[in-house]
């Protein structure tokens, strides 16, 4: 089955992030495909590069990236929603004078469109955090 | 093309994601998909006249509502109960929308390919 996820919330505060970690390992697992997983609100701290959990916590944002890079999963983080928050694409940054090495690796930043586009192709779509 | 419920329960105006929400229903519409919207809760506020949010500095949702139908979204349902429970009337509503029981609802929802709620 292909699934896409959405990510409402902010890691450590709430369960969300982990939550949808859990169940996107088990997916995998099962031999489902992740098309794309969609950072939108305050999902979108989930993917900042410089986030220093203690060191005997895991880590959420590595985990992501790790998963990236693993299983090719496509992290898709909402660019309003980004913006919003301070978080900026290294070209908007240079542009802008923002800070340029905000994102995590292997999140990319791109519109609503993208989201819809994982709604329309994927067989569910499942929205974790209020 | 899918059929896409988004289910208001919320103000709107009370944080970004209100406004975030209705964004990704506009969007839904601009991807032709069939879009379904219900406000039911503490959400059949966002539809009633007269709102003032610029106080608040934050945006007024009304023309977003008043667009609507050009986005081609002609389905926007309330709940009755909670339209009771708020004390309003469909007279007191900025656009024109059908109301419809819990239960009706609920039919409805089965229909749905995806829902979306905030």
């Amino acid at each position: 089955m292909k699934i896409s996820i959405q990510i409402n919330a902010s890691p450590y505060q709430y369960q969300a992030a982990d939550t949808a970690w859990h169940f996107i390992q088990a997916a995998i697992a099962k031999g489902h495909k992740v098309y794309r997983i969609f950072f939108y609100h305050d999902g979108v701290y989930n993917a900042y590069r410089d986030s220093r959990p203690p060191g005997d916590e895991r880590d959420i944002v590595k985990r992501w990236s790790g998963l990236q890079l693993e299983h090719d999963v496509d992290l898709v983080v909402c660019v309003s929603s980004a913006q919003r928050r301070g978080l900026l694409e290294q070209s908007v940054a240079l542009k802008v004078g923002g800070y340029e090495q905000a994102l995590s690796d292997g999140f990319r930043i791109a519109g609503l469109g993208l989201l819809m586009e994982a709604v329309i192709e994927s067989d569910r779509h499942i929205t974790f955090g209020a | 093309m899918k059929t896409l419920f988004f289910i208001i329960n919320k103000s709107l105006q009370g944080n970004v994601c209100g406004q975030e929400f209705l964004d990704m229903a506009l969007m839904a519409a601009a991807f032709d998909q069939k879009v379904v919207l219900l406000f039911e809760g503490e959400g059949v506020n966002a539809l009633v006249k007269n709102q003032c949010p610029d106080g608040l500095q934050l945006k007024n949702i009304v023309p977003v509502l008043n667009a609507l139908p050009i986005y081609d979204i002609n389905d926007v349902l309330v709940e009755e109960e909670s339209m009771t429970m708020w004390g309003l009337v469909e007279e007191e509503l900025e656009i024109s929308v059908h109301a419809l029981s819990r239960r009706a609802i609920k039919d409805q929802l089965n229909l749905a390919d995806h829902v979306f709620s905030f």
